[in-house]
């Protein structure tokens, strides 16, 4: 039947398009309260107290602050992040107290009743001041985490380069705006276990997290996660803090409590991707041969170490890009400074060093007066090549056939020589009166790698468990199937893309399997949905756990005879439901080494090529970008219209990072947290995607070799579209986005 | 306030305040909780609703606003068993992934086929240009959209 | 987040003009708040950021929506009449206005996405009195007129007088906007509307130019211009307008040209734009709408 490689429809389709779907707003429990949280204004201080105006009527609200705490912590690598403050206070908008009551306007009000009572300090508010100590707000040093990666002697290798080249290269905040703000449900039973029904990526996340808080064995702690719009790692970490916060409510006032950010709190609180700078050194041959690179880089972690070590980890992973180098020193920071945490966001931390590498590659180039492609092209790991940890490459390296795909597609030689004349596919409305009539085109190239999967030892510590059951269909009495895990459908295509798999192992429609909603108390552990590992890494698991109770089906076949049917429906009847979970087993041969960064940093790469036309205002200095043409070497594309989604829009978010996202900050706090003024791409700024899916399968990957692919369109987007800017105007802006006002600045120093 | 008006083509009555907005009265009184909250300043489209068949944002309307007027949701597409050509259409292709904004857009489409049944790319996108996504890139919400149109026109008789 | 105050406010919906300036005039004379609204793309939006209200009485929301006079297009001889409750999407499919002031079709256009235009409303535009205002600017540059009602009749204000000061306007508590009514652009004449947003669609305007200029015999004998986003105002650029005139379109020099748009324009930084890119923009557009003007082909 060949359910895989097959464009289905997506079974949780129909529910969404006709408004059935539950998204955790859409649900009620009788007796709920709404619950709102008071924060701080100011970026450090020592709280003091919290102070109830008593002239107010408190009947009927709960309040709590930091002393109803159990344990106050929020559980993630550190336990630095207290779940509500209690003493210092590390950044505006942190969590003070919280407030519930039946109706809104009475918590708004009592809100406003709350006075924090902080002792202002001075903040730390620049990776600069962080780095020079301006004041200790983080250990000894402000600093997080440090990586360092180094094969053989780069400095040296650099020094008998003919061509050495310089270059810092810098990326902003961006806010995820998934387009369903944060919200959860909680409530505690009668016997003491709590429930929360999150929008969450990562429903064990929030179990490890209210274990902790609260004190609770893993039976007493029951989180499902409700139909979530949208995540890109905004809901990997982040909705941990907001089920506690739920969950205190609902403990101090006995009844269930809902609280649902609005847009303004969202992006105020919740985080964001880290700023980064980072400053590059090569060395390489006049005909372009690259060399050496050493590479220093600095994000911006924010005010707690939430997930930044790993996002700091595999930055500096993807910084070398996908080329060869005999040479690499890398060496790698995560620093504290009193502004909101910056947390995970599709592609966490190679965005923004493969920003830095491409551009820093346009910048050879240019200088040797080479095509950026072929350049490129020139210098592709391939299959045997080592990466900057010494990972020997044995399969699976598409890119060469990627960046071929894509530059045919694109006509690349054509545009890239005559800029001016192209078919047009624009969508911008033309106006009437052409005042600014000067307009440049230009067409620029990205290339990169994106690790699929966690990253290092990160899966053999996960371990990622997941179960197939039969179980008799309760009206019919034929034999259904059930794939369990923790892995959530954000809109990805969990759901769709499991059940394939399943259906496939087992010989089965897809309607015969069904996607249990993922809730710990009924799905096992397949660790969280987050680095490009649902498909590759569970989906693997899953395969072999369906094969294997397909076997079973089929031994009982071979023994006792009748259908495919007749032997699962013995076997229900003679155990009742029967379960086969499965545990990841890693690839023989893999080798990591945390103490040293050698070794095999991921178990396999995706590849992509991103090609941007672009068309400038010459006068106004707006950006349209007019066509964007990828190829990505997904290994075996499971469900291609799902893959096609998944790129396209995760280019168009790295289009708006490059071009239109601008987060202001003022003092520490962000000052333009509205829709209005914090703008993503619309439909008219998304350009016509031509999207090519290579297939270079991995021998371990499921379906026949598919790989991770959710976060690597986020890695070539920004590149692609500074480097066309450049061919289109000869302005070259290596500090995203490039703003008009940005352009307009640079193109007085330019001059062409 | 007693406010009448027509919803999802049927005859409608409820006392509700009158300057409430209408997506708080659609998901709370009415429980039509398919019409979604995204930036509540009429930016994401999320609640897009038809008022006398043109889109709105219903976080902007206030209740009251819609007297003796016809609205539509989400709800309203379909005809309960089967889904509408649209619906089917951004099911097959791809056009909902996480399916927050979906109810929005879907509404925006179903006007824009209202008024032009074979719309051009440059028609599809203009008239979807108050909806938000986040997900998808818009390309295959473009071919989802044309898909329905040319499924629609092949259902028409004659 | 004051949106959870709004079911406690009062609503009314006048059944005509003088309902509506009696309930004005009424409440204006105890001192009472009204608040009028059309499509609520302003205020409704304003109330998510307002702080909430001490307690006291909370203003009245008079749904000014549908009240008859307020809407429709009307063209009689050269003049044409905006109902100040005419939606965007209302003016954008206005055949006549679209053959005769395509400049205010594009505007219509412009504005926000079609949720937006289904709902906004010039009257709204000038009420609030947003220096941004993309409805403003187009007014301003056909020198419109803004006719306000009340119980003591009507008031005729030019546009050039109505707006007194940042999101403040020359109208009285008792008075409601009625209509806008201008005199059409002559035949050939050269229109322009450009908007420089935050992106494609659903965007505030960083700059925006509108522009008239009106042919007799050749000669450019008026010319007309809005500006928003670049003053506390909506900006109508008289320095420029008058060098179009004389010495005329050809005749001035480009940095003569940039001297009078920084003469007429006080921009500002702040989270959409700089003052420094606003200016230069401005300078931009009104070099461009000049270069528009200088062939003249089809004169009067």
């Amino acid at each position: 039947m060949a359910l895989v490689g097959r464009s289905v429809p997506r079974p949780d389709g129909p529910a969404k398009v006709t408004g059935r779907a539950r998204y955790v707003d859409d649900v009620t429990r009788p007796g709920t309260l709404v619950g709102a949280t008071l924060r701080s204004t100011v970026a450090r201080g020592r709280l003091r107290g919290i102070v109830r105006d008593l002239s107010f009527d408190w009947t009927g609200l709960t309040v709590v602050t930091a002393e109803n705490v159990p344990a106050n912590v929020v559980a993630l690598i550190e336990e630095d992040q207290p779940v509500l403050a209690s003493d210092d206070v590390r950044h505006a908008g942190e969590p003070l107290a919280l407030v519930a009551g039946e109706d809104a306007l009475r918590v708004q009000r009592a809100l406003q009743h709350l006075r924090a009572d902080i002792e202002p300090l001075p903040p730390v508010l620049t990776v600069a001041d962080a780095l020079s100590r301006t004041a200790q707000i983080y250990g000894s040093d402000n600093v997080f985490r440090t990586v360092h990666i180094a094969k053989g002697d780069a400095a040296a290798a650099i020094a008998a380069c003919p061509v050495q080249l310089s270059g810092t290269y810098t990326t902003p905040h961006q806010e995820h705006i998934y387009l369903e703000p944060q919200g959860v449900l909680a409530f505690w039973d009668e016997g003491g276990g709590a429930h929360v029904l999150s929008s969450c990526q990562c429903p064990y996340y929030i179990h490890k997290g209210i274990k902790r808080t609260f004190g609770l064995t893993d039976e007493r702690v029951d989180v499902t996660q409700a139909v979530t719009g949208g995540g890109f790692g905004g809901k990997e970490e982040y909705p941990t803090i907001l089920a506690l916060h739920a969950l205190l409510l609902a403990k101090a006032s006995g009844r269930p409590v809902k609280m649902i950010y609005d847009r303004k709190e969202d992006i105020e609180a919740t985080t964001k991707r880290h700023p980064s700078s980072v400053s590059i050194t090569s060395g390489c041959d006049r005909d372009g041969t690259l060399r050496a690179v050493s590479i220093r880089i600095v994000f911006d972690g924010g005010a707690y170490v939430t997930l930044s070590p790993v996002v700091l980890s595999r930055g500096a992973l993807h910084a070398a890009g996908a080329y060869r180098w005999e040479h690499v020193a890398i060496e790698a920071q995560a620093v504290a400074t009193n502004t909101p945490p910056n947390g995970a966001f599709r592609g966490f931390g190679a965005p923004q060093t493969i920003w830095a590498m491409e551009r820093h590659m346009d910048r050879i180039a240019r200088t040797l007066r080479l095509d950026p492609l072929l350049l490129r092209e020139k210098n592709l790991l391939r299959v045997g090549d080592t990466t900057p940890t010494g990972q020997f490459l044995k399969e699976s390296v598409g890119v060469a056939r990627c960046v071929e795909e894509a530059k045919k597609a694109s006509r690349w030689e054509e545009r890239r020589a005559s800029p001016a004349p192209a078919a047009s596919g624009m969508f911008r409305l033309a106006p009437p009166g052409a005042v600014t009539a000067r307009k440049a085109r230009g067409i620029g190239a990205s290339v990169y790698l994106h690790g699929a999967g966690f990253t290092g030892s990160g899966e053999l510590a996960h371990r990622a468990r997941i179960a197939v059951d039969l179980l008799a269909d309760p009206k019919t009495g034929r034999a259904r199937f059930r794939v369990r895990g923790g892995s959530t459908d954000i809109g990805q295509g969990t759901e769709t893309v499991f059940r394939q798999i399943a259906a496939e192992a087992l010989w089965v429609s897809m309607d015969r399997v069904e996607f249990a909603t993922p809730s710990t108390a009924a799905v096992p552990d397949s660790g969280p949905t987050v680095a490009s590992r649902t498909v590759m890494v569970v989906g693997g698991v899953l395969e072999a756990a369906a094969r294997s109770l397909f076997a079973q089906i089929e031994g009982e076949r071979q023994q006792k005879g009748g259908s495919f049917e007749d032997a699962a429906r013995r076997l229900l009847a003679a155990h009742g439901t029967v379960t086969v979970e499965r545990e990841y087993e890693p690839p023989p041969g893999l080798a990591w080494d945390d103490a040293t960064y050698r070794g095999d940093a991921y178990p396999v790469y995706g590849w992509g090529c991103a090609i941007a036309e672009v068309e400038v205002d010459l006068d106004t200095f707006e950006t349209s970008v007019l066509g964007l043409w990828s190829a990505h070497d997904v290994g075996k594309a499971i469900h291609p219209t799902n893959c096609k989604g998944q790129i396209e829009g995760g280019l168009l978010q790295a289009i708006g990072w490059a071009l239109q996202e601008n987060l202001v900050m003022r003092e520490g706090r962000v000052v333009n947290a509205r829709l209005t003024d914090y703008v993503i791409p619309t439909i008219l700024d998304a350009p016509r995607f031509t999207t090519l899916l290579v297939e270079d399968p991995f021998s371990r990957g499921p379906g026949g070799g598919a790989k991770g692919l959710g976060e690597i369109p986020m890695d070539g987007g920004a590149p692609a579209v500074a480097a066309a800017v450049e061919h289109a105007t000869g302005i070259v802006c290596d500090d995203l986005p490039l703003l008009p006002e940005k352009l307009f600045a640079l193109s007085k120093e330019t001059r062409r | 306030m007693n406010v009448r008006f027509t919803l999802n083509g049927k005859p409608a009555a409820l006392d509700a305040p009158p300057a409430a907005r209408l997506l708080d009265v659609l998901r709370g009184a009415l429980g039509l909780t398919g019409t979604k909250e995204g930036c509540g300043e009429g930016e994401c489209g999320s609640c897009t609703v038809l008022l006398d068949g043109a889109p709105v944002n219903a976080c902007l309307v206030l209740f009251g606003q819609v007297e003796g007027r016809a609205v539509t949701t989400v709800e309203g597409l379909g005809d309960g068993a089967h889904l509408s050509p649209l619906q089917e259409a951004f099911v097959k292709e791809g056009g909902a992934q996480c399916g927050i904004c979906t109810p929005g857009f879907l509404v925006s489409a179903e006007a824009l086929l209202a008024a032009i049944p074979q719309p051009g790319e440059t028609d599809i996108r203009e008239a979807l240009a108050g909806n938000l996504c986040r997900c998808t890139g818009y390309q295959r919400i473009v071919e989802a959209v044309r898909a329905a149109a040319k499924e629609r026109t092949s259902r028409e008789p004659g | 987040m004051s949106l959870a105050e709004l079911p406690l406010h009062g609503f009314e919906r006048p059944a005509s003009l003088a309902d509506a300036c009696a309930t004005l005039s009424r409440r204006a004379g105890k001192g009472e708040e009204t608040v009028l609204v059309a499509g609520g793309t302003d205020w409704v939006v304003s109330q998510r950021l307002a702080p909430l209200s001490l307690g006291g009485e909370l203003p009245l929301v008079l749904d000014v929506s549908r009240i008859p006079e307020l809407l429709g297009v009307k063209i009689a001889g050269e003049r044409a009449a905006i109902g100040a409750a005419a939606t965007y999407f209302e003016i954008r499919h206005h055949s006549a206005l679209s053959r005769r002031v395509p400049m205010l079709t594009a505007m219509a256009r412009d504005v926000g996405a079609l949720q937006i235009q289904a709902r906004g409303t010039l009257g709204g535009n000038l009420a609030t009195a947003s220096p941004a205002a993309d409805g403003s600017a187009a007014l301003m540059a056909l020198d419109a007129d803004v006719v306000v009602a009340s119980v003591h009749g009507e008031r005729r204000i030019p546009i050039g007088q109505w707006f007194t000061g940042y999101r403040r306007t020359a109208r009285a508590a008792d008075e409601i906007i009625a209509r806008i009514e201008f005199t059409l652009p002559r035949t050939g004449a050269h229109q322009v509307w450009r908007k420089v947003g935050t992106r494609a669609a659903q965007s505030i305007s960083k700059v925006a130019l509108a522009a008239v200029g009106e042919y007799e015999r050749g000669r450019c004998v008026r010319v007309g211009l809005g500006m928003g986003s670049v003053a506390p105002v909506t900006a109508a650029l008289p320095t420029v307008r008058a060098l179009a005139v004389s010495p005329g379109p050809l005749a001035v020099p480009d940095d003569q040209l940039d001297a009078a748009v920084r003469r007429d324009i006080a921009p500002i930084d702040d989270v959409r734009s700089t003052a420094t890119y606003r200016a230069h923009v401005a300078s931009a557009l009104v070099r461009g709408f000049f270069r528009t003007l200088r062939p003249v082909s089809n004169a009067g």
